[in-house]
């Protein structure tokens, strides 16, 4: 049977809807019901969580997790949608460790925040950098510099006039 | 006897990362309590990138993202616009691609073995994989002018056919690197040092393997027979004969050992491929494929779409890239432009087990462990 609906039918107060992404099976679920969702995704045998992905549609986000079983070589892909001024979803943290850096990149970058995680801090970018830039309004014309602080700590500011190139 | 812990910062700039990535290590004396990578020193936004891109433009960037090992990157893009648009790809285009990728997996595996072992403090092997590469290179340079960002594999085909004279080039290139890899494994399989400093090194379990979301010759190494060419096929691979390369042990040597027997594999799938190499068109339709460089300025104009939209929807397509599971997460909404490109690397997935490995081994452990990873940098900040 295909995943999804087999998801559906273990658990139907999770699953909103069930349908396909392209050619694999997904099922979109209820935001407050991720994580049981997902642990129950692990018991049908679902154990590699492939990637993490958040999308900005303007009004709301999308987090998708798209799950691989190396036993069953079947693919499942979850949905969340959440909404646009307070995007927060669970971690995944406790039942996936790759998760971790997957989370921590989706929140760097999207600005989507994963509760429960233990260390959401950003991961490619540093520290102090002022926005999301995969979000939609994300201002592309305020140039960010980067510099080192006195302890060794990358400094963000908006003002490149002490930089080299612009002396 | 009052210790005290230590705090020591690797890199980022340091000749054994294999790039700008630098680890935060807490020692206890020579032995390391936790390791924490700090990334993102070479981040240039490549998923903001495609979506400012159409999706004819945004390919030479994925050529930049595994800079070692790019054909594969250029086919999983175009693999899931393809596969978003629907677009069919020529048999014989196809079989061009697996050569090329296949090719790009020895370069992949050469570049890695060498510096692994360089790491290790044995220059030997970096200049006998750099001159096989190099091999290697001269035919992707004959194949599409480049020798490491090809932007050659394009939706519904590739960009040139194959030009005269590479296939027995290929051939020769075939034969001599069948005895390059036997003299690679005599000098290094038992070599006594080699040995000490792989064996039992940067060990991790099948199950935590899975658990971290490692892919490609890391899974394998801890016993996972896996490998998407043939679980989750896709181009040629369900004709191809080849086995898909693991061990049990988990540690830097079985990690080692499985890149070394993928080699193997990919001159037996390549020497299949040439063999049954058919003829015929390279790209499917001209709608969808690029010119070749000869030709009248006015041919080329009706072959050279440079617009191109496939229908509203989203993909997450994946493939078997030299270093473990390179998806793309590809989302259309019926523009010129993708609206939302996401890259699932390798190399970031791999690395997140990194700090599990190593917690009690010394410093050149974990250069040792690190460097049977097999990282790039470009993958890993994107």
């Amino acid at each position: 049977m295909n995943p999804a609906e087999e998801l559906k039918q273990k658990l139907p107060a999770a699953v909103v809807s069930t349908g396909m992404q392209l050619n694999k099976p997904m099922a979109v679920i209820k935001k407050e019901e991720l994580l049981n969702a997902a642990k129950k995704v692990k018991e049908m045998g679902f154990d590699h969580l492939s990637v993490i992905t958040g999308t900005d549609y303007n009004d709301h986000f999308e987090v998708v997790y798209n799950f691989f079983s190396y036993e069953k070589k079947q693919n499942l892909v979850l949905k969340v949608i959440t909404d646009h001024d307070n995007p927060e979803v669970d971690s995944l943290t406790s039942l996936w460790k790759g998760a971790d850096w997957l989370e921590r990149e989706t929140y760097d970058l999207v600005g989507i925040k994963f509760t429960g995680h233990p260390n959401l801090i950003r991961i490619l970018l540093p520290d102090g950098w002022v926005g999301h830039p995969l979000r939609k309004d994300y201002d592309m014309n305020t140039e960010q510099f980067v510099t080192m602080g006195e302890g060794g700590e990358d400094v963000v500011s908006t003002d490149g006039g002490n930089l080299l190139r612009r002396k | 006897m009052e210790t005290d812990e230590l705090l020591i910062n690797m890199g980022p700039v340091h000749p054994s990362t294999h790039g700008v990535l630098r680890f935060k290590l807490r020692m206890d004396g020579e032995i390391i309590k936790e390791c924490t990578p700090v990334l993102g020193y070479l981040h240039r936004g490549t998923e903001k990138l495609g979506e400012m891109k159409t999706y004819l433009q945004f390919i030479p960037y994925t050529d930049r993202l595994d800079y070692v090992s790019a054909f594969p990157n250029n086919y999983v893009f175009v693999k899931a616009v393809e596969e978003l648009a629907g677009i069919e790809v020529p048999l014989r285009a196809e079989y061009i691609r697996v050569i090329t990728m296949e090719l790009n997996r020895i370069v992949n595996h050469l570049v890695s073995i060498g510096s692994l072992l360089m790491d290790l403090g044995a220059a030997t092997m970096i200049m006998w994989g750099f001159r096989e590469r190099e091999n290697a290179l001269q035919l992707f340079e004959k194949l599409c002018g480049a020798r490491m960002t090809f932007n050659y594999i394009k939706p519904g085909g590739v960009r040139e056919d194959i030009p005269e004279g590479f296939i027995p080039q290929l051939n020769e290139f075939l034969k001599d690197m069948e005895k390059r890899i036997e003299d690679y494994e005599q000098l290094i399989n038992s070599n006594e040092i080699f040995l000490m400093r792989m064996k039992n090194i940067g060990v991790i379990s099948a199950q935590e393997a899975v658990n971290y979301g490692m892919t490609g010759p890391t899974l394998r190494g801890s016993g996972v027979d896996y490998d998407l060419r043939r679980y989750e096929p896709y181009s040629i691979y369900p004709d191809l004969d080849f086995k898909v390369c693991s061990r049990p042990e988990g540690d830097s040597y079985a990690r080692y050992i499985v890149r070394i027997d993928e080699m193997k594999e990919s001159l037996h799938i390549l020497r299949q491929v040439v063999d049954t190499m058919p003829e015929g068109k390279i790209v499917s339709n001209p709608k969808y494929g690029i010119a070749p460089m000869t030709g009248t300025p006015s041919a080329v104009s009706t072959y050279f779409p440079r617009i191109f939209t496939p229908p509203a929807g989203e993909v997450y397509s994946r493939i078997e890239a030299p270093k473990g599971e390179l998806g793309f997460y590809v989302v259309s909404d019926g523009t010129t432009k993708p609206y939302r490109v996401k890259i699932r690397s390798p190399s970031f997935c791999n690395l997140t087990a990194i700090p599990k490995m190593v917690v009690g081994l010394k410093i050149p452990d974990l250069i040792a462990a690190f460097g049977t990873i097999d990282v790039v940098l470009g993958d890993v900040d994107r």
